[in-house]
């Protein structure tokens, strides 16, 4: 490693690149998508993991409350592990193929990614607070970048392309004033 | 045709499972080629710094759509049968997008990017998917009060590209994308970015996206949805094809009139194939005698034999869907189908309606045609086809098996979420309105009776009913499940409608709601979406409705036992609601709390066999079953019926009500 890259992967973690060209990433994404929905029937997901996780661990907790609970309830029907669903493996498969790139490509550091001027500790409460937001988004919308912006929009949706505009409505709403977490 | 994990039900298969994973590995790749593993490089598209996000982001948008657009323009795949279509709710959709945003920005990630962001070792990515989890638990406990708020904006059907033609927005779409990697090039360069701007790569990049976008045009906007397509091997556009099959239909070589249907058949033709394409239920209620069932969808597999051979008259209750079928056919090589003019309707009326009954007076000779019709359709009608000769509609048999009386919870819980099931709630709307089984509409039993001809409380005639559960959106085809709650007769009541309709496959939930949610099974507050059906309506009377002049007839009648379903003290006369007290002379008395355990539930089909045996002498004797309005006797009608197979059951509908304020009727004390 060059000392320049190793300048690039300072505590920041901003890599020194080595990313593909962007379209092609791109058509290699819009190709396992148009897999997904001809072999699986069913689009890209991501935000069902975590929600499949969150039933678990709910169920763990309060088994009889969770059960019977309105939206979480149908997942544990019958004593069914909420976990075993097609998209908990999808995500499991995002992280594998996630981590097979990222080795080939030396990417790999332990960091909290962040601006040099901004605390680490403000940083995670930032991710925690913009998770919560969209675990519960995600709910609500019933799905997240993957399954509503990519695959809905793919298929030309139209409550998918309203999901896919509003996202970056909000999020260039919000963004002057989360700023300085990626001041230098 | 492609068949999906999703069209085949196999979503939770293993299979299904290995597939998921595999996508997720080449989805977690493509993330972490494109540098989401990088939360500084996703929030880069809100600062205009790095517009990584856009050109991804829309790249893999504009290819799956493309590439969809030809595989469902090709007709390779079925889009709402093959493909799961994500519900449209407008509402739900801009608040979760815009709420997302703000998350999105906030953590520097989304779910899929995070995945790959703790991949690559970055605690912020690890931090943020907690959150998410932790957003999912919120959501779930405060599901509750999004439900009205998600029903804004809903749609039954998922709705496409705002209602332009996918092919046309798709073209927008494509440009607009086109347009926007321009400028996020553009906007790019100060921070060092935008490299590709003014490259051959990206101006073949986007012709080719342009052509690809431009060449959906020359395809349907979506396959047809019939199987002839593929099953012909060609496209159905030829035109001299269609000239010839135009012509045919001009010249009125492609239906048949019912008089000459009546006299082949009678004639006992044997190149004649007669095809009732109606629902099973209705097919097997009545049809033509000599007649096959094939639903819609079979047909040229069912007839695939008979092509060109002889004469296949099809017939439904109208005339449109065995015209279409027709016409189908016709394009796939059958050259001797022709469907029956006026459909069974106006094979009953021109065919079989007694001479009697006519407006016009008919002559002494077709007054006897009419009869010799009458004699061998309506004398003779079989049960079950098919008859020698005639071709069977496959190796299941025409009629669909009926299914138990009684389902159990296990049994519903299997099938919760088929598009072919009606779950109807009979329990009080407060109780429905707090808790009920998913998808299930809340019915007030009552309302399938009312006032018929100065009788009160009388289950209203089949057209009505027809109509009632038509706007319940129930089909022929589905299966119909009723939930009881503290009283099973309220289920039978409304068993006793499917059985007016010759609706087959009706069914009672043993234990009801109270068993369901026992054993925690899922519930829930919603108002389903439900769309409303077309039931076709039955004419004439059902066939195990009494009333009063046939009940007489069988008093004093040794064979017949007539059971009173009343409490004992009123059958005895000691209480009275009604014009006379006391029982019809010669009825015997069964309770109907005797039939329920202390739950109010049934018993056990064992205990209720061994006490109406001592009641009935056997499973062929006339019975007569009625109450005071005939509530009550529809739970003994479906013990007799359903659950012991008891074969000759009637229902006295107008029950005591009525005999009592006959003064005419004999009376016993």
């Amino acid at each position: 490693m060059n000392d320049e890259r190793k300048r690039d992967l300072s505590e920041t973690g901003v890599s020194a690149g080595g990313y593909w060209n962007p379209y092609l990433a791109g058509l290699l994404l819009g190709a396992t998508l148009l897999a997904s929905l001809l072999v699986l029937g069913a689009g890209l997901g991501a935000s069902a993991a975590p929600a499949r996780f969150g039933a678990w661990l709910e169920r763990a907790v309060a088994p009889e409350h969770t059960c019977n609970s309105a939206y979480f309830g149908p997942w544990c029907a019958d004593g069914q592990n909420p976990l075993t669903y097609y998209l908990v493996l999808m995500f499991a498969g995002t992280f594998l193929g996630g981590l097979f790139s990222a080795i080939l490509a030396r990417r790999i550091r332990v960091t909290t990614e962040r601006g040099r001027a901004f605390g680490t500790g403000a940083r995670l409460w930032l991710a925690l607070i913009g998770g919560c937001l969209v675990g519960y988004a995600s709910r609500l919308a019933n799905g997240c970048t993957s399954g509503q912006a990519l695959t809905g929009g793919a298929m030309l949706l139209s409550g998918s392309l309203a999901f896919m505009v509003c996202v970056f409505v909000g999020g260039y709403a919000a963004a002057w004033f989360v700023r300085r977490q990626w001041h230098d | 045709m492609i068949e999906t994990f999703f069209g085949r039900d196999a979503l939770g298969t293993p299979a299904a499972f290995v597939a998921a994973l595999v996508i997720g590995l080449a989805f977690g790749f493509a993330l972490e080629r494109a540098g989401f593993g990088s939360s500084r490089k996703l929030a880069g598209i809100f600062y205009l710094r790095d517009m990584t996000v856009l050109k991804v982001m829309f790249t893999a948008v504009i290819t799956a759509m493309l590439g969809l657009g030809f595989f469902v323009g090709l007709g390779w795949v079925d889009l709402p049968a093959q493909v799961n279509l994500l519900e449209t709710r407008y509402a739900a959709q801009v608040l979760g997008g815009l709420i997302f945003g703000v998350g999105f920005v906030m953590g520097g990630w989304c779910p899929g990017t995070a995945a790959v962001g703790a991949a690559s070792g970055k605690l912020d990515a690890l931090v943020f998917l907690g959150g998410t989890v932790l957003g999912s638990i919120g959501f779930n406990e405060t599901f509750g009060l999004w439900q009205s708020f998600s029903e804004w904006g809903a749609y039954e059907e998922p709705q496409f590209a705002f209602g332009f033609s996918r092919a046309a927005f798709g073209l927008m779409f494509t440009l607009a994308a086109i347009a926007a990697f321009h400028f996020a090039e553009w906007v790019e360069r100060p921070a060092g970015g935008g490299k590709y701007l003014g490259t051959p790569f990206l101006k073949a990049f986007s012709l080719a996206l342009l052509v690809f976008a431009v060449a959906l045009f020359i395809l349907p906007d979506q396959a047809p949805p019939s199987p002839m397509r593929t099953a012909a091997g060609q496209p159905a556009g030829d035109v001299e094809a269609e000239q010839s099959l135009l012509a045919d239909i001009d010249a009125a070589g492609d239906h048949i009139e019912p008089e000459e249907l009546a006299d082949r058949l009678l004639r006992g033709e044997s190149d004649l194939m007669v095809v009732d394409v109606r629902s099973p239920a209705e097919y097997a209620a009545f049809h033509i005698r000599g007649a096959v069932h094939v639903p819609l969808a079979d047909l040229p597999a069912a007839l695939a034999p008979h092509k060109n051979a002889g004469l296949i008259v099809l017939y439904s209750n109208g005339m449109t869907h065995p015209a279409q079928a027709r016409d189908s056919l016709a394009r796939l090589g059958f050259q001797n189908v022709c469907f029956l003019t006026d459909g069974l309707q106006g094979f009953v009326d021109r065919c079989l309606k007694p001479v009697s009954l006519r407006d016009e007076p008919l002559g002494a000779e077709d007054a006897a045609r009419v009869n010799a019709w009458r004699v061998f359709f309506l004398a003779a009608a079989e049960p079950t086809p098919p008859a020698a000769g005639q071709p069977a509609a496959g190796p299941a048999g025409p009629v669909a098996e009926r299914i138990p009386g009684l389902v159990e919870t296990n049994w519903l819980a299997e099938r919760l979420g088929r598009p072919d099931l009606r779950i109807i709630d009979v329990r009080p709307q407060p109780e429905y309105n707090t808790s009920h089984i998913p998808g299930s509409v809340c019915l007030n039993p009552e309302s399938f009776r009312g006032v018929v001809g100065g009788l009160s409380s009388m289950l209203l005639p089949s057209d009505v009913l027809a109509r009632l559960v038509s706007l319940m959106g129930v089909k022929p085809s589905d299966t119909v499940v009723v939930v009881p709650g503290a009283a099973v007769r309220d289920a039978t009541l409304v068993g006793m409608v499917f059985e007016r309709l010759g609706h087959a496959n009706w069914a009672v939930l043993n234990g009801g709601f109270t068993k369901w949610a026992a054993e925690n099974r899922p519930v829930d507050a919603a108002l389903p979406a439900i769309q409303t059906a077309d039931y076709p309506a039955r004419t004439g009377p059902d066939a195990f409705t009494v009333d009063y002049q046939a009940v007489l007839r069988c008093v004093g009648d040794k064979r017949t036992v007539i059971v009173d379903t009343r409490p004992a003290d009123y059958f005895r006369g000691e209480k009275s609601d009604e014009a006379r007290a006391g029982h019809i002379p010669g009825a015997v008395n069964r309770p109907i709390k005797e039939d329920l355990d202390e739950n109010g539930q049934l018993k056990p089909a064992a205990e209720l066999a061994a006490a109406y045996a001592a009641l009935i002498p056997s499973k062929e004797t006339p019975v007569v079953v009625h109450c005071r309005t005939g509530h009550q006797a529809s739970q003994t009608f479906f013990i007799l019926t359903r659950l012991l197979g008891y074969e000759d059951v009637k229902w006295y509908d107008a029950s005591w009500t009525e005999w009592a304020a006959r003064p005419e009727l004999p009376v016993e004390k």
